[in-house]
Protein backbone atom coordinates (compact mmCIF):
# COMPACT_ATOMS: atom_id res chain seq x y z
CA UNK A 1 0.00 0.00 0.00
CA UNK A 2 1.76 3.10 -1.32
CA UNK A 3 1.81 5.90 1.20
CA UNK A 4 -0.07 9.52 -0.13
CA UNK A 5 0.46 12.55 -0.25
CA UNK A 6 -1.64 13.85 2.41
CA UNK A 7 -1.43 17.43 2.76
CA UNK A 8 -4.61 18.29 2.04
CA UNK A 9 -6.99 15.53 2.39
CA UNK A 10 -8.07 14.50 6.46
CA UNK A 11 -8.77 11.12 6.90
CA UNK A 12 -11.11 10.36 9.87
CA UNK A 13 -12.06 7.19 10.05
CA UNK A 14 -12.20 4.50 7.32
CA UNK A 15 -10.68 3.59 4.37
CA UNK A 16 -12.33 1.69 1.54
CA UNK A 17 -10.60 -0.51 -0.11
CA UNK A 18 -12.98 -1.49 -3.67
CA UNK A 19 -12.11 -4.57 -4.09
CA UNK A 20 -13.60 -5.02 -7.95
CA UNK A 21 -11.19 -2.03 -9.12
CA UNK A 22 -8.24 -3.15 -6.78
CA UNK A 23 -8.18 0.98 -6.10
CA UNK A 24 -7.65 2.49 -2.82
CA UNK A 25 -10.86 4.94 -2.68
CA UNK A 26 -9.87 7.54 0.54
CA UNK A 27 -13.12 9.06 2.02
CA UNK A 28 -12.64 11.63 3.85
CA UNK A 29 -15.11 12.15 6.58
CA UNK A 30 -15.63 14.78 8.75
CA UNK A 31 -17.37 18.17 10.12
CA UNK A 32 -15.69 20.21 8.09
CA UNK A 33 -17.94 21.47 5.63
CA UNK A 34 -15.94 23.12 2.84
CA UNK A 35 -15.03 20.41 1.25
CA UNK A 36 -11.83 18.97 -0.03
CA UNK A 37 -9.57 19.68 -3.16
CA UNK A 38 -10.34 16.65 -5.05
CA UNK A 39 -6.83 14.91 -5.97
CA UNK A 40 -6.09 12.42 -8.74
CA UNK A 41 -2.87 10.41 -8.76
CA UNK A 42 -2.46 8.33 -11.23
CA UNK A 43 -2.67 5.00 -9.39
CA UNK A 44 -5.51 6.72 -6.90
CA UNK A 45 -8.84 7.76 -7.10
CA UNK A 46 -9.72 9.84 -4.22
CA UNK A 47 -13.25 10.94 -4.35
CA UNK A 48 -14.76 14.82 -4.22
CA UNK A 49 -16.39 15.45 -1.06
CA UNK A 50 -20.10 16.15 -1.61
CA UNK A 51 -20.80 20.10 -1.96
CA UNK A 52 -22.34 21.49 1.20
CA UNK A 53 -25.62 21.71 -0.28
CA UNK A 54 -26.06 18.29 -1.09
CA UNK A 55 -25.28 17.60 2.18
CA UNK A 56 -27.40 20.03 3.68
CA UNK A 57 -30.38 18.61 1.68
CA UNK A 58 -29.32 15.19 2.76
CA UNK A 59 -29.38 16.28 6.53
CA UNK A 60 -32.94 17.98 6.05
CA UNK A 61 -34.26 14.88 4.54
CA UNK A 62 -33.16 12.38 7.20
CA UNK A 63 -33.99 15.20 9.75
CA UNK A 64 -37.94 15.11 7.82
CA UNK A 65 -38.13 11.16 7.81
CA UNK A 66 -36.64 9.94 11.26
CA UNK A 67 -39.15 13.33 12.73
CA UNK A 68 -36.55 14.56 14.65
CA UNK A 69 -36.94 18.38 16.56
CA UNK A 70 -35.21 21.60 15.40
CA UNK A 71 -32.46 21.26 18.44
CA UNK A 72 -31.37 17.58 17.11
CA UNK A 73 -28.20 18.09 15.14
CA UNK A 74 -27.29 15.74 12.41
CA UNK A 75 -23.86 16.01 10.90
CA UNK A 76 -22.31 14.40 8.08
CA UNK A 77 -20.66 11.84 10.13
CA UNK A 78 -23.89 11.28 11.93
CA UNK A 79 -24.77 7.63 11.89
CA UNK A 80 -28.78 7.13 10.62
CA UNK A 81 -29.24 3.79 13.01
CA UNK A 82 -27.78 6.36 15.90
CA UNK A 83 -30.34 8.83 14.90
CA UNK A 84 -32.95 6.48 15.39
CA UNK A 85 -33.37 5.26 11.96
CA UNK A 86 -34.69 1.38 11.47
CA UNK A 87 -33.92 -0.10 8.64
CA UNK A 88 -37.55 0.37 7.20
CA UNK A 89 -36.44 4.38 7.25
CA UNK A 90 -32.97 3.75 5.79
CA UNK A 91 -34.49 2.66 2.37
CA UNK A 92 -37.44 5.76 2.38
CA UNK A 93 -34.74 7.98 3.18
CA UNK A 94 -32.47 6.59 0.01
CA UNK A 95 -35.90 6.64 -1.19
CA UNK A 96 -37.13 9.91 -0.79
CA UNK A 97 -32.99 11.20 -2.09
CA UNK A 98 -33.76 9.18 -5.49
CA UNK A 99 -37.17 11.25 -6.30
CA UNK A 100 -35.34 14.66 -4.44
CA UNK A 101 -32.09 14.28 -6.96
CA UNK A 102 -33.58 11.88 -9.69
CA UNK A 103 -30.96 9.15 -9.10
CA UNK A 104 -31.66 5.58 -8.97
CA UNK A 105 -29.44 3.39 -6.12
CA UNK A 106 -28.56 0.07 -6.61
CA UNK A 107 -29.20 -2.43 -3.95
CA UNK A 108 -26.03 -3.12 -3.04
CA UNK A 109 -24.92 0.46 -2.75
CA UNK A 110 -27.96 1.10 -0.92
CA UNK A 111 -26.15 -0.80 1.24
CA UNK A 112 -23.18 1.27 2.09
CA UNK A 113 -25.46 4.01 3.42
CA UNK A 114 -25.08 4.25 7.18
CA UNK A 115 -24.33 8.26 7.45
CA UNK A 116 -25.09 11.52 5.42
CA UNK A 117 -21.87 11.93 4.24
CA UNK A 118 -21.85 8.77 3.06
CA UNK A 119 -25.60 9.24 0.86
CA UNK A 120 -24.03 12.48 -0.24
CA UNK A 121 -21.28 11.62 -1.99
CA UNK A 122 -23.14 8.63 -3.28
CA UNK A 123 -25.58 11.32 -4.86
CA UNK A 124 -23.05 13.56 -6.45
CA UNK A 125 -21.38 10.27 -8.23
CA UNK A 126 -24.62 9.14 -9.54
CA UNK A 127 -25.64 12.82 -10.55
CA UNK A 128 -22.39 13.20 -12.39
CA UNK A 129 -22.85 9.65 -14.29
CA UNK A 130 -26.25 10.94 -14.47
CA UNK A 131 -25.04 13.86 -15.94
CA UNK A 132 -21.91 12.27 -17.93
CA UNK A 133 -24.57 10.22 -20.25
CA UNK A 134 -27.49 12.28 -20.53
CA UNK B 1 -33.97 0.66 -5.30
CA UNK B 2 -34.57 -2.95 -5.62
CA UNK B 3 -36.07 -3.47 -2.00
CA UNK B 4 -37.81 -6.89 -2.22
CA UNK B 5 -40.29 -7.92 0.23
CA UNK B 6 -40.32 -11.27 0.71
CA UNK B 7 -43.70 -12.84 2.10
CA UNK B 8 -42.20 -14.72 4.28
CA UNK B 9 -40.50 -12.69 7.02
CA UNK B 10 -40.76 -9.79 4.39
CA UNK B 11 -40.20 -12.25 4.46
CA UNK B 12 -34.33 -11.76 3.54
CA UNK B 13 -35.64 -9.38 6.05
CA UNK B 14 -38.46 -8.88 4.12
CA UNK B 15 -38.25 -12.08 2.32
CA UNK B 16 -38.28 -13.57 5.52
CA UNK B 17 -41.27 -12.48 6.55
CA UNK B 18 -43.69 -14.49 5.15
CA UNK B 19 -45.67 -17.57 6.90
CA UNK B 20 -45.42 -19.25 9.66
CA UNK B 21 -46.53 -22.97 9.75
CA UNK B 22 -47.62 -22.35 6.55
CA UNK B 23 -45.12 -19.95 5.72
CA UNK B 24 -44.80 -18.29 2.50
CA UNK B 25 -41.98 -16.50 1.43
CA UNK B 26 -41.86 -13.39 3.66
CA UNK B 27 -39.04 -12.65 2.84
CA UNK B 28 -38.93 -10.63 0.87
CA UNK B 29 -40.26 -9.12 -0.86
CA UNK B 30 -36.78 -8.65 0.77
CA UNK B 31 -37.91 -6.33 3.27
CA UNK B 32 -40.56 -7.70 6.06
CA UNK B 33 -39.11 -11.20 5.63
CA UNK B 34 -36.47 -12.25 7.76
CA UNK B 35 -34.45 -9.43 7.85
CA UNK B 36 -32.66 -8.51 4.77
CA UNK B 37 -33.03 -5.07 5.04
CA UNK B 38 -30.22 -4.41 7.51
CA UNK B 39 -31.20 -4.54 10.61
CA UNK B 40 -29.57 -2.80 13.72
CA UNK B 41 -29.45 -6.10 15.54
CA UNK B 42 -26.61 -7.94 16.57
CA UNK B 43 -25.18 -10.30 14.08
CA UNK B 44 -23.62 -13.44 15.04
CA UNK B 45 -20.27 -14.31 13.06
CA UNK B 46 -20.81 -16.51 10.93
CA UNK B 47 -18.82 -17.38 7.86
CA UNK B 48 -20.93 -19.49 5.51
CA UNK B 49 -19.23 -22.59 3.94
CA UNK B 50 -20.78 -23.44 0.56
CA UNK B 51 -22.67 -26.41 0.95
CA UNK B 52 -24.00 -25.78 3.97
CA UNK B 53 -27.32 -25.39 5.47
CA UNK B 54 -27.59 -21.17 6.50
CA UNK B 55 -28.32 -20.45 10.17
CA UNK B 56 -29.62 -17.63 12.15
CA UNK B 57 -27.75 -14.44 11.69
CA UNK B 58 -29.02 -12.62 14.68
CA UNK B 59 -27.86 -13.17 18.67
CA UNK B 60 -30.73 -14.67 20.35
CA UNK B 61 -32.46 -13.70 23.02
CA UNK B 62 -34.31 -15.20 25.75
CA UNK B 63 -37.13 -14.69 28.31
CA UNK B 64 -37.81 -10.68 27.43
CA UNK B 65 -41.24 -11.02 28.99
CA UNK B 66 -41.08 -10.12 32.71
CA UNK B 67 -41.76 -13.36 34.56
CA UNK B 68 -44.39 -11.34 36.89
CA UNK B 69 -46.40 -11.34 33.69
CA UNK B 70 -46.25 -15.61 33.38
CA UNK B 71 -49.28 -14.89 36.05
CA UNK B 72 -51.88 -13.71 33.16
CA UNK B 73 -51.29 -16.86 31.34
CA UNK B 74 -52.11 -19.05 34.33
CA UNK B 75 -55.30 -16.52 34.82
CA UNK B 76 -56.32 -16.98 31.54
CA UNK B 77 -56.57 -21.16 31.21
CA UNK B 78 -60.36 -21.32 31.75
CA UNK B 79 -61.01 -18.34 29.47
CA UNK B 80 -58.58 -20.54 26.81
CA UNK B 81 -61.02 -23.41 27.26
CA UNK B 82 -64.39 -21.91 26.97
CA UNK B 83 -62.83 -19.82 24.36
CA UNK B 84 -59.83 -20.93 22.38
CA UNK B 85 -60.40 -24.99 22.60
CA UNK B 86 -63.44 -24.56 20.64
CA UNK B 87 -62.00 -23.82 17.74
CA UNK B 88 -60.18 -27.27 17.44
CA UNK B 89 -62.33 -29.76 15.59
CA UNK B 90 -63.19 -32.88 17.44
CA UNK B 91 -60.93 -35.25 15.68
CA UNK B 92 -64.06 -37.57 14.38
CA UNK B 93 -65.11 -34.77 12.47
CA UNK B 94 -62.19 -33.84 11.07
CA UNK B 95 -60.87 -34.30 7.50
CA UNK B 96 -57.86 -36.95 6.70
CA UNK B 97 -55.35 -36.68 3.93
CA UNK B 98 -56.99 -40.23 2.65
CA UNK B 99 -60.19 -38.48 1.82
CA UNK B 100 -58.51 -36.42 -1.09
CA UNK B 101 -56.15 -39.22 -2.04
CA UNK B 102 -56.79 -42.07 -4.61
CA UNK B 103 -57.90 -44.95 -2.32
CA UNK B 104 -55.37 -48.07 -2.40
CA UNK B 105 -57.54 -50.01 -1.44
CA UNK B 106 -60.17 -49.86 -3.68
CA UNK B 107 -60.00 -51.37 -7.52
CA UNK B 108 -59.90 -48.24 -8.54
CA UNK B 109 -56.94 -47.24 -7.39
CA UNK B 110 -54.28 -47.03 -10.51
CA UNK B 111 -56.83 -45.81 -12.41
CA UNK B 112 -57.39 -42.47 -10.23
CA UNK B 113 -53.65 -42.16 -9.75
CA UNK B 114 -53.55 -41.95 -13.73
CA UNK B 115 -56.05 -39.33 -13.71
CA UNK B 116 -53.93 -37.42 -10.94
CA UNK B 117 -51.32 -37.91 -12.44
CA UNK B 118 -52.69 -36.41 -16.00
CA UNK B 119 -54.36 -33.44 -14.50
CA UNK B 120 -50.67 -32.54 -12.74
CA UNK B 121 -49.38 -32.90 -16.20
CA UNK B 122 -51.36 -29.57 -16.93
CA UNK B 123 -50.02 -27.81 -14.34
CA UNK B 124 -46.98 -25.70 -14.72
CA UNK B 125 -43.28 -26.15 -13.31
CA UNK B 126 -43.64 -22.48 -11.25
CA UNK B 127 -46.88 -23.82 -9.33
CA UNK B 128 -45.20 -26.75 -8.41
CA UNK B 129 -42.19 -24.63 -6.96
CA UNK B 130 -44.41 -22.77 -4.70
CA UNK B 131 -46.24 -25.61 -4.26
CA UNK B 132 -43.24 -27.68 -3.39
CA UNK B 133 -42.36 -25.22 -1.13
CA UNK B 134 -45.04 -24.81 1.01
CA UNK B 135 -45.28 -28.78 1.48
CA UNK B 136 -41.78 -28.03 2.81
CA UNK B 137 -42.89 -25.75 5.07
CA UNK B 138 -45.93 -27.56 6.68
CA UNK B 139 -43.47 -30.50 6.68
CA UNK B 140 -41.21 -29.02 8.96
CA UNK B 141 -43.95 -28.77 11.89
CA UNK B 142 -41.85 -30.21 14.39
CA UNK B 143 -40.31 -26.81 14.55
CA UNK B 144 -43.33 -24.85 15.14
CA UNK B 145 -44.74 -27.45 17.96
CA UNK B 146 -41.60 -26.57 19.42
CA UNK B 147 -41.93 -22.76 19.32
CA UNK B 148 -45.01 -22.74 20.92
CA UNK B 149 -43.28 -25.37 23.60
CA UNK B 150 -40.34 -22.22 24.41
CA UNK B 151 -43.04 -19.84 25.21
CA UNK B 152 -43.29 -19.05 28.91
CA UNK B 153 -46.40 -19.64 30.74
CA UNK B 154 -48.25 -21.07 27.79
CA UNK B 155 -45.96 -24.31 27.66
CA UNK B 156 -46.30 -28.35 27.43
CA UNK B 157 -44.61 -29.00 30.67
CA UNK B 158 -44.70 -32.27 30.48
CA UNK B 159 -45.87 -33.42 26.76
CA UNK B 160 -49.20 -34.29 28.13
CA UNK B 161 -49.93 -31.03 30.25
CA UNK B 162 -53.78 -30.40 30.85
CA UNK B 163 -53.73 -26.99 31.20
CA UNK B 164 -55.80 -25.57 28.14
CA UNK B 165 -52.81 -24.17 26.48
CA UNK B 166 -50.59 -27.55 26.41
CA UNK B 167 -54.23 -29.02 24.65
CA UNK B 168 -54.83 -26.32 22.59
CA UNK B 169 -50.78 -26.56 21.34
CA UNK B 170 -50.91 -30.20 20.66
CA UNK B 171 -54.44 -30.71 19.58
CA UNK B 172 -53.12 -27.38 16.95
CA UNK B 173 -50.13 -29.71 16.07
CA UNK B 174 -52.48 -32.93 15.53
CA UNK B 175 -54.66 -30.76 13.28
CA UNK B 176 -51.56 -29.64 11.08
CA UNK B 177 -49.66 -32.55 10.91
CA UNK B 178 -52.08 -33.44 8.60
CA UNK B 179 -51.04 -30.51 6.20
CA UNK B 180 -47.72 -31.91 5.15
CA UNK B 181 -48.94 -35.81 4.99
CA UNK B 182 -51.66 -34.46 2.02
CA UNK B 183 -49.35 -32.78 0.53
CA UNK B 184 -46.42 -34.71 0.26
CA UNK B 185 -48.22 -37.83 -0.90
CA UNK B 186 -50.03 -35.68 -3.98
CA UNK B 187 -46.37 -34.48 -4.59
CA UNK B 188 -45.35 -38.05 -4.37
CA UNK B 189 -48.15 -39.46 -5.99
CA UNK B 190 -48.04 -36.59 -9.21
CA UNK B 191 -45.09 -37.48 -10.66
CA UNK B 192 -44.06 -34.10 -11.74
CA UNK B 193 -41.43 -33.02 -8.65
CA UNK B 194 -37.68 -34.50 -7.40
CA UNK B 195 -39.25 -36.58 -3.73
CA UNK B 196 -36.00 -37.09 -2.82
CA UNK B 197 -34.67 -33.53 -3.25
CA UNK B 198 -37.63 -32.29 -1.27
CA UNK B 199 -37.44 -34.80 1.29
CA UNK B 200 -33.51 -33.89 1.60
CA UNK B 201 -34.92 -30.23 2.27
CA UNK B 202 -37.37 -31.49 4.56
CA UNK B 203 -34.66 -32.78 6.07
CA UNK B 204 -32.21 -29.64 6.51
CA UNK B 205 -35.23 -27.75 7.70
CA UNK B 206 -36.12 -29.44 10.66
CA UNK B 207 -32.53 -29.90 11.52
CA UNK B 208 -32.38 -26.13 11.43
CA UNK B 209 -35.09 -24.73 13.04
CA UNK B 210 -36.03 -21.57 13.31
CA UNK B 211 -36.25 -18.60 15.70
CA UNK B 212 -38.99 -16.34 14.98
CA UNK B 213 -37.31 -14.00 17.48
CA UNK B 214 -40.45 -14.19 20.01
CA UNK B 215 -38.00 -14.49 23.00
CA UNK B 216 -39.72 -17.25 24.94
CA UNK B 217 -42.76 -14.58 24.86
CA UNK B 218 -46.55 -15.44 24.40
CA UNK B 219 -47.14 -11.66 23.85
CA UNK B 220 -44.91 -11.93 21.05
CA UNK B 221 -45.17 -15.69 20.14
CA UNK B 222 -49.34 -15.21 19.64
CA UNK B 223 -48.85 -12.19 17.46
CA UNK B 224 -46.09 -13.60 15.73
CA UNK B 225 -48.20 -16.70 15.03
CA UNK B 226 -51.57 -14.57 14.51
CA UNK B 227 -49.70 -13.01 11.44
CA UNK B 228 -48.71 -16.42 10.10
CA UNK B 229 -51.83 -18.07 10.18
CA UNK B 230 -53.36 -15.72 8.49
CA UNK B 231 -50.65 -15.56 5.80
CA UNK B 232 -50.85 -19.16 5.78
CA UNK B 233 -54.43 -18.54 4.70
CA UNK B 234 -53.72 -16.36 2.00
CA UNK B 235 -51.47 -18.38 0.69
CA UNK B 236 -52.98 -21.98 0.10
CA UNK B 237 -56.53 -20.16 -1.00
CA UNK B 238 -54.26 -18.49 -3.78
CA UNK B 239 -52.59 -22.16 -4.57
CA UNK B 240 -56.36 -23.80 -4.58
CA UNK B 241 -57.64 -20.66 -6.39
CA UNK B 242 -54.37 -21.10 -8.97
CA UNK B 243 -55.07 -24.99 -9.13
CA UNK B 244 -58.59 -24.45 -10.54
CA UNK B 245 -57.17 -22.41 -13.27
CA UNK B 246 -54.64 -24.95 -14.14
CA UNK B 247 -58.28 -27.38 -14.31
CA UNK B 248 -57.39 -29.42 -11.70
CA UNK B 249 -60.55 -29.05 -9.08
CA UNK B 250 -59.35 -31.96 -6.58
CA UNK B 251 -55.67 -30.10 -6.16
CA UNK B 252 -58.10 -27.10 -5.40
CA UNK B 253 -60.23 -28.78 -2.89
CA UNK B 254 -57.21 -30.02 -0.91
CA UNK B 255 -55.29 -26.35 -0.82
CA UNK B 256 -58.82 -25.04 -0.04
CA UNK B 257 -58.93 -27.95 3.34
CA UNK B 258 -55.91 -26.70 4.23
CA UNK B 259 -56.70 -23.00 4.47
CA UNK B 260 -59.64 -23.29 6.04
CA UNK B 261 -58.06 -25.41 8.96
CA UNK B 262 -55.66 -22.01 8.75
CA UNK B 263 -58.28 -19.37 9.30
CA UNK B 264 -60.04 -21.43 12.16
CA UNK B 265 -56.31 -21.00 13.68
CA UNK B 266 -55.73 -17.52 13.20
CA UNK B 267 -59.58 -17.22 14.24
CA UNK B 268 -58.28 -18.69 17.49
CA UNK B 269 -54.57 -17.15 17.71
CA UNK B 270 -56.16 -13.29 16.97
CA UNK B 271 -58.87 -13.94 19.98
CA UNK B 272 -56.04 -14.22 22.07
CA UNK B 273 -54.07 -11.64 21.70
CA UNK B 274 -57.40 -9.54 21.26
CA UNK B 275 -57.75 -10.51 25.11
CA UNK B 276 -53.99 -9.27 25.59
CA UNK B 277 -54.73 -5.92 24.56
CA UNK B 278 -58.09 -6.18 26.63
CA UNK B 279 -55.76 -7.38 30.14
CA UNK B 280 -52.73 -5.21 29.10
CA UNK B 281 -52.95 -2.90 26.17
CA UNK B 282 -49.65 -1.21 26.68
CA UNK B 283 -47.81 -4.57 26.64
CA UNK B 284 -48.94 -5.85 23.34
CA UNK B 285 -48.89 -2.94 21.77
CA UNK B 286 -45.23 -2.94 22.12
CA UNK B 287 -45.01 -6.74 21.60
CA UNK B 288 -47.01 -5.91 18.00
CA UNK B 289 -44.43 -3.08 17.29
CA UNK B 290 -41.35 -5.24 18.71
CA UNK B 291 -42.65 -7.98 16.03
CA UNK B 292 -43.62 -5.97 12.87
CA UNK B 293 -40.15 -3.91 13.54
CA UNK B 294 -38.13 -7.05 13.69
CA UNK B 295 -40.52 -8.14 10.69
CA UNK B 296 -42.01 -11.33 10.67
CA UNK B 297 -39.98 -14.11 9.35
CA UNK B 298 -40.99 -17.31 7.40
CA UNK B 299 -40.88 -20.66 8.98
CA UNK B 300 -38.98 -21.86 6.35
CA UNK B 301 -36.42 -19.06 5.86
CA UNK B 302 -33.32 -21.45 6.43
CA UNK B 303 -34.83 -24.01 3.98
CA UNK B 304 -31.95 -25.32 1.78
CA UNK B 305 -31.15 -28.48 -0.75
CA UNK B 306 -27.98 -29.08 -0.31
CA UNK B 307 -26.88 -27.13 -3.72
CA UNK B 308 -28.96 -23.83 -3.55
CA UNK B 309 -27.60 -21.46 -1.19
CA UNK B 310 -30.48 -18.67 -1.77
CA UNK B 311 -33.67 -21.49 -1.98
CA UNK B 312 -35.54 -20.00 -0.11
CA UNK B 313 -34.83 -16.44 -1.50
CA UNK B 314 -35.43 -17.59 -5.15
CA UNK B 315 -38.46 -19.78 -3.72
CA UNK B 316 -40.03 -16.74 -2.44
CA UNK B 317 -39.41 -14.83 -5.59
CA UNK B 318 -41.86 -17.19 -7.87
CA UNK B 319 -44.06 -17.24 -4.78
CA UNK B 320 -44.35 -13.23 -5.47
CA UNK B 321 -44.13 -13.56 -8.93
CA UNK B 322 -47.58 -15.46 -8.69
CA UNK B 323 -48.95 -13.44 -6.48
CA UNK B 324 -49.47 -17.03 -3.91
CA UNK B 325 -47.78 -14.64 -1.04
CA UNK B 326 -46.10 -11.34 -1.84
CA UNK B 327 -45.28 -8.07 0.06
CA UNK B 328 -48.79 -6.68 -0.98
CA UNK B 329 -50.12 -9.50 1.12
CA UNK B 330 -47.79 -8.85 3.92
CA UNK B 331 -49.15 -5.59 4.24
CA UNK B 332 -52.57 -6.49 4.30
CA UNK B 333 -52.08 -8.73 6.60
CA UNK B 334 -50.76 -6.08 9.04
CA UNK B 335 -53.44 -3.70 8.14
CA UNK B 336 -56.02 -6.16 9.14
CA UNK B 337 -54.82 -7.39 11.99
CA UNK B 338 -54.43 -3.64 13.71
CA UNK B 339 -57.72 -3.29 12.22
CA UNK B 340 -58.96 -6.34 14.02
CA UNK B 341 -57.04 -5.53 17.40
CA UNK B 342 -58.40 -2.04 17.04
CA UNK B 343 -55.02 -0.77 17.91
CA UNK B 344 -56.03 2.44 16.94
CA UNK B 345 -58.30 3.11 19.53
CA UNK B 346 -56.65 1.81 22.52
CA UNK B 347 -56.16 4.81 25.34
CA UNK B 348 -54.15 5.10 28.11
CA UNK B 349 -50.88 3.85 27.13
CA UNK B 350 -47.27 5.21 28.34
CA UNK B 351 -45.06 7.19 26.24
CA UNK B 352 -43.65 4.58 24.49
CA UNK B 353 -47.18 2.65 24.36
CA UNK B 354 -48.35 5.57 21.95
CA UNK B 355 -45.08 5.44 20.02
CA UNK B 356 -45.89 2.11 19.31
CA UNK B 357 -49.18 2.23 18.14
CA UNK B 358 -48.18 5.30 15.94
CA UNK B 359 -45.46 3.15 14.90
CA UNK B 360 -47.90 -0.17 13.96
CA UNK B 361 -50.56 2.41 12.54
CA UNK B 362 -48.77 4.03 9.84
CA UNK B 363 -46.75 0.89 9.23
CA UNK B 364 -48.62 -0.77 6.35
CA UNK B 365 -48.84 2.22 3.61
CA UNK B 366 -44.96 2.65 4.37
CA UNK B 367 -44.83 -0.83 3.01
CA UNK B 368 -47.37 -0.50 -0.13
CA UNK B 369 -45.21 2.69 -0.79
CA UNK B 370 -42.30 0.51 -0.83
CA UNK B 371 -43.93 -2.55 -3.04
CA UNK B 372 -44.95 0.18 -5.55
CA UNK B 373 -41.66 1.54 -6.03
CA UNK B 374 -39.97 -1.91 -6.10
CA UNK B 375 -42.30 -3.06 -8.49
CA UNK B 376 -42.30 -0.19 -10.94
CA UNK B 377 -38.84 -0.89 -11.13
CA UNK B 378 -38.37 -2.63 -14.52
CA UNK B 379 -36.22 -6.05 -13.97
CA UNK B 380 -34.60 -8.07 -15.87
CA UNK B 381 -36.55 -11.76 -15.63
CA UNK B 382 -33.68 -14.54 -14.58
CA UNK B 383 -34.29 -18.13 -14.73
CA UNK B 384 -33.04 -20.35 -12.32
CA UNK B 385 -32.86 -24.53 -11.78
CA UNK B 386 -35.12 -26.17 -8.97
CA UNK B 387 -33.42 -29.40 -7.84
CA UNK B 388 -37.23 -29.74 -6.90
CA UNK B 389 -38.20 -30.22 -9.85
CA UNK B 390 -35.07 -32.13 -11.27
CA UNK B 391 -33.38 -28.59 -11.77
CA UNK B 392 -35.77 -27.91 -14.66
CA UNK B 393 -35.89 -23.57 -14.39
CA UNK B 394 -38.50 -21.39 -13.69
CA UNK B 395 -38.88 -17.38 -14.10
CA UNK B 396 -37.98 -15.57 -10.52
Amino acid sequence: MAAVPVTCVRLTTSMQIVGKTSALKLVPMGRNKSGFPCLRTSRFQISCVAKPETVNKVCEIVKTQLALGADTVVAPDSKFASLGADSLDTVEIVMTLEEEFGISVEEENSQNITTVQEAADLIEKLVEKKNATA
Amino acid sequence: MAIRINTATFQSDLYRSFAFPQPKPLRSPKFAMASTIGSATTKVESTKKPFTPPREVHQQVLHSMPPQKIEIFKSMEGWAEDNILVHLKPVEKCWQAQDFLPDPASDGFMEQVEELRARAKEIPDDYFVVLVGDMITEEALPTYQTMLNTLDGVRDETGASPTSWAIWTRAWTAEENRHGDLLHQYLYLSGRVDMRQIQKTIQYLIGSGMDPRTENSPYLGFIYTSFQERATFISHGNTARHAKEHGDVKLAQMCGIIAADEKRHETAYTKIVEKLFEIDPDGTVLAFADMMRKKISMPAHLMYDGRDDNLFENFSAVAQRLGVYTAKDYADILEFLVGRWKVADLTGLSGEGRKAQDYVCGLAPRIRRLEERNSARAKESVNVPFSWIFDREVKL
